[in-house]
């Protein structure tokens, strides 16, 4: 290989791990905790920001429901509890939809429908610089 | 934007299996009517046994004389293939993905296990490459169409890789990814990768006439 073309990788390299380094801000992030060997970086949520934005504010409930035999209690909320409190790491009788996939859900949901707000992977779980 | 992200990582996912599926029914379906016309006579001596006998020989790493008389491309051949189905179908990204979507799910690798298998997948792809064109018995077969075979293959285990770790452009590499995954699953049944599925019928016909006309081994 030429010397010229060397450089010219070296020069690449050099940019992208420039570019992957750079710090970023602390962001608050949704708690990840009740996830036992968390493989992704918690995901990036403002929560009273994220609510003010996207007029949230008065339907606390879209979020932080209330069930009674499977059925949802409208005009009730859960705010108190965590929603790992109801939803179990892995599908089970008493609650069908696993932790990660209430999470998925809901969040992805809107901003499918509402054309706004992260949707892929790393737009929620952004990797943060050392 | 996000009604595209939504149609290529929905709609346009089952899209391609369904091409796939049908593709490779009409593959066979076009093999058979090939052999049906031009060559009836292979039925009087194809066999069972002797097909499953030559396709499990083949499938035993090292025991075919020709794959140990060039044990290192056999062994990333064999790594490769297998990695090449295990890591896309273990993939925590690509499980959550269809649970979510259907409710099945099945087993994942971590990600930093994964993320370490396609990098051996990207590797044995470059040293298909280098093979190509530092063999000199290779280089004289090979055909530019060789090389973009391998680019095709290897494009969505490197768009996979680089949105992985996020390095730039996030958005724009999964897009690529997900588009040229589903290149991949498209072109299987209309090209070359089509070996996929001619290999245990070449295996079944060699196996049969080696074992049924010649009396004796192909491996
Ligand atoms: C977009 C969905 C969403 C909406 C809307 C929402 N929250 Fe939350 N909230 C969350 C998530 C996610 C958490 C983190 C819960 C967890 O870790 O289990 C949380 C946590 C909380 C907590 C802390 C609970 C704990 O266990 O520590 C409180 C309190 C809370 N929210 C109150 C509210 C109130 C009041 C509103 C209405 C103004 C609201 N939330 C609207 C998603 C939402
Ligand atoms: C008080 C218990 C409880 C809490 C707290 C709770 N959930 Fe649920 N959730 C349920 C039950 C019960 C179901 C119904 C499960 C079923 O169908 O088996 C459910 C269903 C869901 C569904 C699927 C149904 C739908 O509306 O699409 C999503 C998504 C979901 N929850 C997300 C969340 C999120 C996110 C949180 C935390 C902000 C949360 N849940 C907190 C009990 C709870
Ligand atoms: C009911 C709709 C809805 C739900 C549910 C929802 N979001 Fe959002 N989200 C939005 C909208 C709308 C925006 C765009 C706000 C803006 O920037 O105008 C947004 C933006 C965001 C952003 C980018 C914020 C920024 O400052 O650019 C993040 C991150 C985010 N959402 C995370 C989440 C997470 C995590 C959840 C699940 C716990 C969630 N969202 C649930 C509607 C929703
Ligand atoms: C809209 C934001 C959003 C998107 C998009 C999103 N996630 Fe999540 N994800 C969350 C939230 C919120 C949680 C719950 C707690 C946390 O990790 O902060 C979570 C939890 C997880 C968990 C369980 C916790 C862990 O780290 O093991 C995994 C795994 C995961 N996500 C993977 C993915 C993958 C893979 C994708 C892309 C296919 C994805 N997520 C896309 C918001 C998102
Ligand atoms: C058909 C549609 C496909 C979709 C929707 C899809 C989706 C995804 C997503 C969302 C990711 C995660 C990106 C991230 O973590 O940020 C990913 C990663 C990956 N995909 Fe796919 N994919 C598809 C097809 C394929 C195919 C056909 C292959 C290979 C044969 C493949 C191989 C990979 C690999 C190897 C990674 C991870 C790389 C790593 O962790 O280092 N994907 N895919
Ligand atoms: C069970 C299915 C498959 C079988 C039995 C099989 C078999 C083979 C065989 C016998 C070779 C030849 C090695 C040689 O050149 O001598 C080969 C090479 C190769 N196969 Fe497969 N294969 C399968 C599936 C696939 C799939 C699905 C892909 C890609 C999507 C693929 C990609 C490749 C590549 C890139 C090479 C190397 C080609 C080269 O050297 O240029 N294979 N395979």
């Amino acid at each position: 290989m030429k010397l010229k073309q060397c450089i010219f990788i070296m020069m690449i390299l050099l940019f992208v791990t420039a570019f992957s380094a750079y710090s970023k801000e602390d962001i608050p992030t949704a708690d990840n905790s009740a996830f036992k060997h968390p493989q992704r970086p918690a995901a990036v949520f403002d929560h009273d920001e994220h609510n003010e934005k996207a007029n949230l504010e008065d339907d606390c409930s879209y979020c932080h429901h209330v069930y009674e035999n499977k059925k949802l209690i409208k005009d009730e909320s859960s705010e108190g509890s965590s929603c790992s409190e109801c939803h179990p790491l892995k599908s089970s009788l008493k609650n069908a939809i696993p932790l990660r996939t209430a999470f998925h859900k809901r969040c992805k949901e809107c901003h499918f429908k509402s054309d706004k707000g992260p949707v892929l992977c790393g737009e929620c779980h952004v990797k943060k610089a050392r | 934007m996000h009604s595209f992200i939504h149609f290529i990582m929905g709609p346009m996912v089952w899209i391609s299996f369904m091409i796939f599926f049908f593709g490779v029914i009409f593959r066979f379906l076009k093999m058979f009517k090939l052999i049906n016309e031009k060559e009836i006579f292979i039925y009087t001596y194809m066999s069972l046994k002797y097909s499953f006998r030559s396709i499990f020989a083949w499938l035993i790493p090292f025991l075919p004389v020709s794959t140990r008389k060039s044990p290192v491309f056999y062994s990333i051949s064999y790594i490769f293939h297998l990695l090449l189905f295990l890591v896309p179908v273990c993939l925590l990204s690509h499980v959550l993905l269809i649970e979510e979507s259907v409710q099945w799910s099945w087993f994942a690798f971590n990600d930093s296990v994964s993320d370490t298998l396609t990098l051996v997948i990207i590797f044995s792809l470059i040293f298909f490459m280098v093979r190509r064109i530092v063999v000199p018995e290779v280089k004289f077969l090979t055909k530019p169409s060789d090389f973009i075979f391998i680019l095709i293959v290897g494009l969505p285990f490197v768009t996979g890789f680089l949105a992985f770790h996020q390095f730039f452009a996030y958005r724009w590499l999964v897009i690529a990814h997900v588009l040229s995954g589903e290149l991949m699953l498209i072109l299987i049944p209309f090209t070359r990768f089509s070996h996929m599925f001619m290999a245990p019928f070449t295996r079944a016909y060699t196996g049969s006439e080696f074992g049924s006309v010649r009396h004796a081994k192909d491996w």
